[in-house]
């Protein structure tokens, strides 16, 4: 379980891009963040596993305090917790198995892994991860070489090879053409369903909330003004999240 | 019963293409479809294969005797380097990944062996010659800036003596003697002198012809930035129509301008292939020594340059608007003034800034065989053995370059900014003052640069007696076998000195770049010193033109191609540093957080996200530089650093012209295929 208390976070330009924000994620839950751009939900993903550094409030990861946590056990819990990212963030010249591999680092010796030698569990293990994502022929070429869909693919694959029990997901779908939304986060609700992967992904689209998350919370200029259902996100609800001159759009 | 017709597995291919290998290196590859692999591989053995035996045969170089055959021991590898290549075919038959790393690594043995032989490296001196070393470091150390009188005897004051002065002063004690600035500052940026008025002055009243005037002279670091900036405005005014005729979007309008297109595209190409100092050389011959000679020479190289940057500039604008107001019925020339040149303005003005730096460098060394600047001072100064002396010119040279850097780099940024200015309405009068200041201040630099800078427009007409037979001598050059064999060596020796010099300042500047990128400083205080301290190493070691470096390693190493090597050496390693740092600040971050997510360390971190990332820009820059490297070692044997540069100025010194035009010719050819092949292979890595 996921607890966060009182996650404020002040940029050193003085920007307050998260104030006191509290919530709680049960185990197995889909949750969905939204907000404007610049409301604080990257700022918060990134808290999590601390990418970012919150200026105060803790953040209590199965009872561990990950605020507190030093060097070696950042790393150990980091390893627990995998990322997506809006930009994908592959090294794009490296193939795609030596990007998928990446996401084993936090497992494995770091002599080995500078050689670029994995053991053969590893192998599969990637090998599986990359069928999971259906991927499994791409494994040798280079990572800039896909379209940005398949990208993607690869960066869930990169988060399976942590084997986590969380998964952030940053605007996962903003960089995408929207017919290819659905297939990215069907696979995360894949992950969600079966394994019991928890997730908590910041979305843009208010039908792709209804449609995947199993929970929501809203952000606005940093503060947390909505928590609950994802149906309870009604007209008025929206207008108070998006500001009065925002439209309900929808996409495919 | 055996099936004739049984079909050919990968490995019977794979045995075909190896012997396609073995015959010829690379036609393996060819067939395959790898068809840059290939032609590297082909080219690459037929260089290995000449050098290998042009250097044993002429230099004994990895010369071993087995028995009654003497030969050279660099065919080992080579041989090796050949087997590599036909199992790289074979192994890309059968789909079997085959490393590259055996194959670089052959050639690269070979073709350093040969370049460290070639270029005279003798580690020895380094270290039996420290104490010289130690001598040049301290003079340098301790510039002669400041003159102290002892007991009516003159003598430099440097920071010790200064600080002790000081002391002395704050103190209230009696110093060893008064101080005052010493003659050779003085020399270098100028003096208020007793001379004959000028006619101006004459004209307007202000002085009697025959008598004396108190006026500032201009020195030698004065005479440099006049140089400098003379040169820049003539080739940018020259450099303007050459690009419209060099621009092929523009030619291909009017007939026959397809043609002209290609006559000038190739004049500026081999103008461009000729290094200023160079053109030094010939300019001499045509006006004299002097200042003027150094800014005819600079004005020469820049326009070709410029013109180049210019026309593929005028290449790469916006179709758009051209096709819109030709549509409207306008002509040619309106079309180049309402669609064009609005365009170009500001990328123009922002590669002339830049040339402007360049032009600024190169007016430091011009001296050195145009006369005239700081370059001459030099030369002079050294020759009499004045370290501390010469230090001063160092100093200053560095600072004023930094300045010229600075400016010009700021300058350009906020020119290609290029932001709507918001409302013109208001200030308009401050505007105005503001323009009227910058105009007049422009023209009096104008006016006094032409005046230091010695610019004299007749003596253009008036060639020197000898400049007809160095035209009609260019046009025969002399290829007698004799001469050809003379400067090929020389010219091997050349890009051998440049390949190692770029490699000793690669080596030293890598760990140096990783302190100087701002993204990977820790938060530490200790590494944010470490960052500054880089950095400013950098700027103040690249502000310095190799030329002037030469003349401390002469004292170190002695005179030859070692001296130039490390010169070399010196400001590859603050390029390569600059261009490296910069190429790790500009990698996309967004990797490096994906890997830190994961758990990985930063070892890992730097390992996985960092190194792919910078790899390719690397090697590119390394190509960048050595192709740099083989310009700049075509002169360092002008002040002594060996290699081609050398023999060009011996053949000019003793008006060999003919000869001297097969030594520009070839530094024409080799710096053009260069400039060719690392621009091709750095388009394949990037």
């Amino acid at each position: 379980m996921l607890k966060i208390e009182n996650l404020t976070k002040v940029y050193p330009n003085g920007t307050q891009a998260l104030k006191n924000v509290s919530f709680e994620v049960k185990d197995g839950e889909f949750l969905a963040v939204i907000g404007l751009s610049g409301s604080g939900k990257s700022t918060l993903l990134r808290c999590i596993n601390r990418l970012i550094e919150p200026t105060s409030g803790k953040v209590l990861w199965n009872g561990q305090d990950v605020t507190a946590a030093s060097g070696a056990d950042i790393r150990k819990i980091r390893r627990q917790i995998g990322m997506v990212f809006q930009q994908f963030n592959l090294v794009k010249r490296s193939s795609v198995m030596a990007n998928v591999m990446s996401g084993r680092l936090g497992y494995v010796n770091t002599m080995s892994s500078s050689l670029g030698v994995f053991s053969a569990e590893d192998n599969q293990r990637a090998l599986a991860s990359l069928d999971q994502v259906g991927l499994a022929d791409k494994a040798h070429v280079r990572a800039d070489s896909l379209s940005g869909g398949q990208q993607q693919r690869v960066g869930i694959a990169r988060a399976l090879m942590q084997e986590p029990k969380l998964i952030l997901a940053d605007e996962p779908v903003a960089s995408l053409d929207p017919v290819l939304a659905h297939s990215i986060l069907k696979y995360l609700e894949q992950l969600n369903k079966e394994r019991g992967i928890t997730v908590i992904c910041s979305l843009h689209f208010l039908d792709l909330v209804h449609r995947y998350a199993t929970s929501a919370i809203a952000l606005k200029d940093g503060e947390l003004v909505f928590q609950g259902l994802p149906k309870q996100i009604d007209d008025a609800q929206f207008k108070a999240i998006y500001g009065q001159e925002a439209e309900r759009v929808s996409i495919i | 019963m055996a099936n004739p017709k049984k079909k050919p597995t990968p490995a019977d291919h794979g045995i075909l293409l190896a012997i396609c290998s073995l015959v010829v290196p690379g036609l393996g590859q060819m067939v395959q479809k790898k068809r840059g692999r290939g032609v590297v591989i082909f080219l690459a053995t037929l260089v290995l294969v000449y050098i290998t035996d042009w250097f044993f045969v002429h230099q004994n170089i990895g010369k071993v005797s087995l028995g009654k055959l003497t030969t050279s021991w660099l065919w080992l590898p080579l041989i090796l380097y050949w087997l590599w290549n036909v199992l790289d075919s074979y192994s890309l038959a059968v789909k079997r990944k085959f490393s590259l790393v055996p194959g670089v690594l052959l050639a690269a043995l070979i073709m350093y062996v040969v370049a460290w032989n070639v270029t005279d490296v003798k580690l020895n001196r380094l270290v039996e010659r420290i104490n010289d070393a130690r001598t040049v470091a301290t003079n340098l150390l301790n510039p002669d800036m400041i003159t102290m009188t002892v007991d009516g005897q003159d003598q430099i004051c440097a920071w010790k003596c200064m600080y002790t002065y000081i002391g002395d002063k704050l103190a209230h004690r009696t110093p060893a003697g008064p101080i005052r600035v010493s003659d050779n500052l003085l020399d270098i940026v100028g003096r208020v002198k007793l001379v004959a008025p000028a006619n101006w002055q004459v004209k307007l009243g202000l002085a009697q012809s025959g008598g004396k005037v108190k006026t500032f002279v201009a020195g030698t670091l004065l005479e440099t930035i006049a140089m400098g900036l003379m040169a820049t405005i003539f080739s940018t005014i020259l450099a303007i129509p050459v690009s419209f005729l060099a621009a092929h979007n523009i030619m291909s309008r009017i007939p026959g301008g397809t043609v002209v297109y290609y006559i000038v595209r190739t004049i500026l190409n081999v103008v461009r292939a000729i290094d200023t100092i160079v053109w030094g050389l010939i300019v001499i011959v045509w006006v004299g020594l002097g200042s003027f000679a150094g800014v005819i020479a600079l004005t020469i190289h820049s326009v070709a340059a410029l013109g180049k940057l210019f026309s593929e500039e005028i290449e790469h604008i916006d179709p758009g608007p051209v096709e819109a107001i030709t549509a409207t019925g306008a002509n040619w020339l309106q079309t180049i003034r309402h669609a064009v040149i609005p365009q170009i303005i500001p990328s123009f003005l922002a590669y002339s800034l830049l040339r402007w730096d360049i032009n600024m460098r190169s007016a430091t060394v011009i001296g050195f065989v145009a006369g005239g600047g700081i370059g001459f001072f030099v030369i002079e100064t050294v020759r009499m053995g004045g370290y501390q002396q010469y230090a001063t010119a160092l100093w200053a040279v560095a600072v004023v370059i930094i300045i010229v850097d600075y400016v010009s780099e700021k300058w350009r940024e906020s020119i290609l900014k290029d932001q709507p200015q918001k409302d013109r309405k208001k200030h308009r009068t401050a505007d105005a003052l503001k323009i009227a200041f910058y105009v007049i201040l422009g023209l009096a630099a104008f006016m006094y640069s032409w005046n230091v800078a010695e610019i004299s427009i007749r003596s253009l007409f008036d060639p020197g007696k000898n400049f007809g037979r160095l035209i009609l001598d260019f046009v025969s050059i002399d290829l007698s076998s004799k001469v050809v064999q003379v400067v090929t060596q020389q010219m091997l020796v050349t890009i051998f000195q440049a390949l190692l010099a770029t490699t000793l300042g690669a080596i030293v500047a890598l760990p140096f770049s990783f302190l100087a990128a701002k993204n990977l400083t820790g938060r530490s205080q200790l590494s944010a010193w470490l960052y500054y301290l880089s950095r400013a190493i950098f700027n103040i070691l690249r502000s310095i033109e190799a030329l002037l470096y030469v003349v401390i390693f002469i004292f170190w190493v002695g005179i030859g191609p070692f001296a130039g090597m490390l010169a070399l050496a010196v400001t590859s390693f603050a390029l390569i540093g600059k261009l490296f740092s910069e190429a790790i600040e500009n990698i996309d971050p967004g990797p490096i957080e994906a890997i830190t997510a994961t758990g990985a360390n930063r070892f890992q971190t730097i390992i996985y996200a960092i190194i792919p990332q910078i790899t390719p820009p690397f090697i590119s820059y390394l190509i960048y530089q050595w192709d740099i490297n083989i310009r700049m070692a075509t002169i360092i044997g002008f002040a002594g650093g060996g290699g081609i540069g050398l023999t060009l100025t011996t053949f000019f010194g003793s008006l060999q012209y003919h000869k001297a035009g097969t030594v520009v010719a070839f530094i024409v050819v080799v710096v053009a295929v260069m400039d060719f092949a690392s621009a091709k292979l750095r388009q394949v890595l990037v």
